[in-house]
């Protein structure tokens, strides 16, 4: 009892001396970690606590799993300071170790907390070897290949363990490394790095299962100063901009029709009622200016909206102008004009033009007439070109137009020569002008056409095409001195029978009794007599009571300035003009005013 | 045009029948004379064999650390392991050292492995079955099990023709092999830190024994590729 007390109380006060003193047990000490460089050995590391100021000591006991044998650390020394080394023979593959740590000094012992070691999941390689670093020269852009050897310690020949490498660079003043993996190989290229910079490589590796090594030292490498054939982007840009060329062409060629539109804009054609491009195109200004002047002045779209009773006015020369135009359309053409108010169109249907349009194809089909034995008015291909459908005679129904006038003579035996140059005309005159002079068989000047309205067989029709059309003329009366003629008096007319072989038009009036009931026979004819043919091959008429000839129908509209001072009319042009205009205003048997006659006249102007 | 179709329709036919021939052939085809069998050579299987066990190491570690993550709190790691569970496998003799392992023969590592392979099928299944009781059990657990256990059987099948071939054995591809009246996962379900315990050890044991696996296969490869230099230095 005594001798227990006794020790007790000596412990107390060596206690107490010793922490007066300021010695202690060692502190627990810990296990910092385990690791095997090859799978083969290992060694464990150790923290020591606090020694309590007193020499401690320190000794790793191990137990393998499932025995109960604690050995301890066989190897102290060959790792360093506070660590155990397992040798081959100490290190079992697939078992669990349990290893402590006791620290122990005078004063006391203490262990650390155990740990459970699995060596095939500690391994942790030495690094690699050798890394070199060379720069390649080679056709291409210079690089740098890195090479390395296996740590010596693996054993990755006999496939005990498989290594994976892992190389980094970057220069002095790089923040960052650039990580690149070599998988199993233990070379490695580097590829893209700067001309004239020095550069800073690494290299470790890593077992399939494990912890990755420590990095090597640094290997240092020069990149040589070089001019880099950025061969990539050159060829990028020459993809780009081919592309883009197509891609363009492309579209140009989709979009031709657009940008044409776009950079050349079509010029918008004349859209002027009567404004004929073709005559436009030959050149004879007047005769463009001439189809201006149309019947139907003012300008209306639809004949049919002009369904307006007229007035037959013979005093006023203006109203007469309008009224004709009116009376005009709604009386000659029964079927309304398909064509509306563009230009160049009115050409044949209106009754002012017929001399003008349907006079220029008559030139060209001079030559048809023979062959048809008949003349074909002026069937013009310009007429027809011109206008198209409009003009034809064929086309239309009951469409009248009413003829130029043309004066011929009463005596039926006068027979008109003309003279075959000019082409123009479509007055009986003009084509008896085409035709070589003969004498006429017959007491009749006739120009047969066929196709004549059974209506409207005084008017006749412009033969804008090569149809053949009854045309019938008008013979008017020239009596123009005359002012108010009265209403009965009726318009003459002539018919064109035939043209014989050598091109002479057979006229003949319709009041003829031979002549076929066509028309009707309420006019009583008059005919203008032929004064004489100038020498410009025109016709010059010649009314009985009037004073002078008319001729203007007969004019080639070239010359019909000359004509009229040819003309050698003691009035001037204007004048006749307006005298015939007051004559032409006579209701016709079926209450046209004929006012065609007018218009020959009006392009003197 | 038709010339050109007809020589793809030809080369077409080319690849696939080689395709035919050299895929899709089942691996113990009999290898005796009248038998039309495309064989597979034996470093290719060899190869396959061990990326096989190579990918199952993978997932078995990665259900480790699954179940660890989930079900283990960190101080229990030790005390599992400290316990007197062992893995069954201990009680088969497989060496444990280096040393010893390049001292046996090809023949033994095969059958090891082969042994190896077998004696974890029941154990996947009934690790499957528990890890479904459990209710928080990550599905990725549970469907790398399921892998894993089927992966095992297409394992076993690779190495039994490799025995076949390399040492000129029939062998029986049967898991009956392994004695099932060791196992102690019959009939009743623990409780749940109980079977947390067990499954914890089942799944590190299993991971061990399928990184054997694959050391010693690799170690065979060597052995096969390089005779001279794979021998123990």
């Amino acid at each position: 009892m005594r001798i227990s007390a006794a020790v007790l109380i000596l412990t107390l006060i060596a206690d107490l001396i010793s922490q007066a003193a300021g010695v202690s047990p060692p502190g627990k000490p810990r296990l910092t970690s385990c690791r095997s460089p090859e799978k083969e050995t290992f060694t464990c590391w150790w923290e020591p606590g606090d020694d309590g100021g007193l020499p401690t000591t320190y000794a790793l006991y191990y137990r393998l799993e499932n025995t109960e044998t604690v050995k301890e650390c066989p190897d102290y020394k060959t790792a360093g300071e506070n660590s155990c080394f397992f040798d081959k023979n100490a290190t079992s593959l697939w078992v669990n170790y349990n290893i402590t740590v006791v620290a122990t000094n005078a004063l006391g012992r203490n262990i650390s907390e155990p740990v459970e070691v699995d060596v095939v999941y500690i391994v942790q390689p030495n690094t690699p070897e050798n890394v070199k670093a060379v720069v390649i020269h080679e056709d291409r852009d210079p690089f740098v290949k890195v090479s390395w050897d296996k740590p010596r310690t693996a054993d990755t020949r006999s496939g005990w363990i498989t290594l994976h490498y892992q190389l980094r660079v970057k220069q002095e003043e790089d923040k960052e490394w650039v990580e690149y993996d070599a998988e199993r190989q233990k070379n490695y290229n580097v590829f893209s790095l700067h001309s004239d910079r020095e550069y800073m490589v690494q290299v470790r590796c890593k077992p399939d299962h494990g912890f990755w090594s420590e990095w090597t030292q640094t290997t240092y490498v020069k990149m040589p100063n070089y001019i880099p054939r950025e061969r990539s982007l050159w060829i990028m840009i020459t993809i780009f901009s081919v592309f883009i060329v197509f891609i363009l062409t492309w579209m140009l060629k989709v979009k031709h029709n657009s940008v044409k539109l776009c950079l050349l804009p079509p010029v918008p054609g004349p859209k002027i009622k009567g404004f004929d491009k073709q005559l436009l195109k030959s050149g004879k200004s007047e005769e463009v200016f001439n189809s201006l002047v149309i019947p139907g002045f003012p300008p209306t779209t639809d004949y049919d909206d002009l369904l307006v009773e007229y007035l037959e006015v013979y005093d006023n020369e203006e109203q007469e102008l309008v009224l004709d135009g009116k009376d005009l359309s709604e009386d000659s053409m029964k079927s309304k004009s398909p064509s509306d108010s563009d230009s160049g169109r009115g050409s044949c249907d209106s009754r002012t033009l017929l001399l003008d349009k349907c006079m220029e194809g008559s030139g060209n089909d001079q030559h048809n007439y023979s062959q048809h034995g008949e003349t074909s008015w002026a069937s013009s291909s310009e007429c027809s070109e011109s206008q198209g459908s409009p003009g034809s005679p064929e086309s239309t129904d009951g469409r009248m137009k009413t003829w130029p006038v043309v004066f011929s003579s009463p005596q039926p035996h006068h027979h008109y020569q003309v003279g075959a140059t000019k082409p123009a005309y479509h007055s009986v005159p003009e084509i008896l002008k085409h035709s070589p002079s003969h004498a006429i068989p017959s007491n009749y000047h006739q120009l047969y056409l066929q196709d004549i309205p059974p209506q409207e067989g005084r008017f006749t029709k412009p033969p804008c095409r090569h149809s053949q059309s009854y045309n019938q003329f008008n013979m008017d009366n020239v009596d123009i001195s005359e002012a108010g003629v009265p209403p009965s008096r009726s318009l003459e007319y002539v018919e064109v029978q035939r043209v014989n072989p050598e091109n002479i038009l057979l006229l003949r009036p319709l009041s003829d009794p031979n002549r076929e009931p066509e028309g009707s026979d309420r006019i009583d004819e008059d005919y203008s007599k032929v004064k004489e043919v100038t020498s410009n091959n025109t016709l010059l008429l010649q009314r009985e009571t009037s004073h002078q000839v008319v001729n203007d129908y007969s004019q080639d509209f070239e010359s019909y300035a000359d004509q009229c001072t040819a003309q050698q009319t003691p009035h001037p042009c204007k004048p006749v003009m307006t005298q015939l205009h007051s004559q032409d205003m006579r209701v016709m048997g079926n209450g046209y005013v004929d006012t065609t006659v007018l218009m020959p006249l009006y392009k003197q102007f | 045009m038709n010339t050109v179709k007809v020589l793809q329709v030809c080369v077409c036919v080319l690849i696939l029948g080689q395709f035919l021939v050299s895929g899709a052939v089942p691996l113990d085809c009999k290898d005796d004379a009248g038998s039309r069998c495309a064989s597979i050579s034996q470093e290719k299987l060899l190869d396959r064999v061990i990326q096989h066990a190579e990918l199952i190491y993978r997932v078995s570690e990665e259900c480790c650390t699954l179940f660890e993550d989930m079900f283990v709190p960190y101080p229990l790691h030790v005390l599992i392991n400290q316990a007197g569970n062992t893995c069954h496998s201990k009680h088969i003799p497989i060496p444990t050292s280096k040393s010893e392992i390049q001292q046996i023969s090809d023949s033994w590592l095969l059958h090891s492995v082969l042994f190896l392979v077998q004696s974890w099928m029941e154990p996947l299944l009934y690790l499957q079955t528990t890890l479904d009781r459990y209710d928080d059990a990550p599905n990725a657990l549970l469907s790398k099990t399921k892998w894993v256990s089927d992966k095992l059987l297409s394992l076993e099948q690779g190495v039994v023709v490799l025995i076949r071939k390399m040492l000129d054995e029939g062998i029986m591809a049967s898991s009956t092999i392994f004695d099932h009246t060791q196992s102690p996962y019959d009939g009743q379900f623990p409780e749940v830190l109980e079977s947390v315990i067990r499954d914890y050890h089942l799944l590190t044991c299993f991971k061990k024994d399928t990184h054997k696996m694959e050391t010693f296969l690799k170690l065979l490869k060597c052995r096969q590729s390089n005779k001279l230099s794979c021998l123990p230095q």
